[in-house]
């Protein structure tokens, strides 16, 4: 597991968007619209929108979680836990300790890694950090994503 | 020339755009309209803008620059008017509205929570908490053919998993929502049954944040809480 700790030695508030992948939902989805206004196409934007909700009640569904039920060794799950957590933002060194658990797979994280890059030159690339390079991760790999602001 | 948008702001705002460049390829050059009350940062409009990273990023900087300096409406991404002039009417057609706005969320700032938690955790709970589920289960684990109890069984495990999902983000938003001026509960993602936004006072952030990471240290191991902010207020506007 990698765990990138926070370094933050700025503000209080911490992050700001450096891992945009995190909050593409807000980004394309929310935020204010004029209704006048035209949007731009988001044609080839589904790529992006890669957690899609599971149609819940479908034979498909039934039949991944039974099989998930069979396959579960009942007695594993009081193993000494491993910290999961993944707090960005949190300025106070507190969050420090975190982990997260990588869910990510290798297209995302160039993805987010991208968009590290595309920020460079802006004035705040000196108080960026980069997300870590994990070749040949496994899906248990992860990173916390530390970012910070130039403002407070 | 048609006309990008990224935020709109008081007429006093600083609008101080130093240093970040707009959407586009080559990068557009930010400028501001404005009417007596309001202004809006805007650039011209690439041709053929897409969603590509480093246009969404430019956007994000954009808005992140101007909410650091006073309230800021986030423009959703990719919104474009016919020119200036388009711009300068809607704000001033829509001058109270946004003026109203833009007080509300003075001195606040968004913060993003996503929370899962682990499946097969959640799955021996469910397990342990039925009799039916366990019957089942033994029935498919010795007979792999029986494929009407392995669907029964797979039904009962995913209603269960749905409501406990769902009582969990209850239960995580309203320990959470205290230190909170807002929340809006967005459409969760396979991977986590809680996608929320929390609307927060600036000098209560470094005391929310603290709130959600001990929310994660009481969860324990097998809940991942990942929290992005402070943000433009995108889920407020």
């Amino acid at each position: 597991m990698t765990v990138v700790p926070q370094t933050n030695s700025q503000q209080s508030t911490g992050a700001g968007g450096g891992n945009l992948y995190d909050i593409l939902e807000l980004i394309l989805d929310r935020g204010l619209v004029i209704d006048a206004f035209v949007r731009v196409s988001l044609v080839g934007i589904e790529i992006l929108k890669i957690d899609v909700r599971v149609v819940v009640a479908s034979v498909d569904t039934y039949l991944r979680f039974a099989e998930a039920c069979n396959r579960l060794d009942l007695e594993a799950g009081r193993k000494a836990p491993s910290q999961l957590t993944d707090i960005v933002g949190d300025a106070t060194e507190s969050g420090a300790k975190g982990k997260s658990k990588g869910a990510l797979t290798g297209a995302v994280e160039a993805f987010s890694e991208s968009f590290q890059r595309g920020r460079d030159g802006e004035e705040q690339e000196q108080e960026r950090e980069r997300e870590p390079r994990k070749a040949a991760s496994s899906s248990s790999s992860g990173a916390r994503r530390t970012t910070r602001r130039k403002e407070d | 020339m048609s006309t990008y948008i990224y935020a709109i702001t008081s007429a006093e705002h600083p609008q101080n755009l130093q240093g970040l460049s707009g959407v586009g390829e080559p990068a557009g050059t930010l400028r501001t309209v404005g009417t007596k009350s309001l202004s809006a940062v805007v650039s011209d409009a690439p041709e053929d803008l897409r969603a590509k990273r480093r246009d969404l990023a430019a956007h994000q900087a954009v808005l992140e620059q101007l909410m650091a300096d006073g309230a800021t409406l986030p423009m959703r991404f990719g919104l474009v008017g016919p020119d200036d002039g388009s711009v300068e009417s809607v704000l001033e057609e829509n001058k109270d509205a946004y003026a109203e706005r833009l007080a509300e969320l003075n001195g606040c700032v968004e913060y993003n929570l996503k929370a899962a938690r682990e499946e097969d955790d959640l799955l021996r709970e469910i397990v342990a908490g039925s009799a039916e589920i366990q019957r089942l289960r033994e029935v498919s684990r010795e007979h792999p053919e029986a494929q009407e109890e392995k669907v029964r069984l797979g039904e009962l495990v995913s209603n269960e998993v749905q409501a406990r999902h769902e009582a969990e983000a209850r239960d995580l938003v309203e320990r959470l929502s205290g230190g909170a001026q807002r929340h809006s509960v967005a459409e969760p993602t396979q991977s986590h049954f809680l996608n929320v936004s929390f609307l927060v006072r600036r000098e209560d952030s470094a005391a929310f944040a603290q709130s959600v990471h001990e929310e994660a240290e009481r969860r324990g191991d097998v809940y991942s809480l990942n929290l992005h902010g402070p943000l433009p207020p995108y889920s407020f506007v």
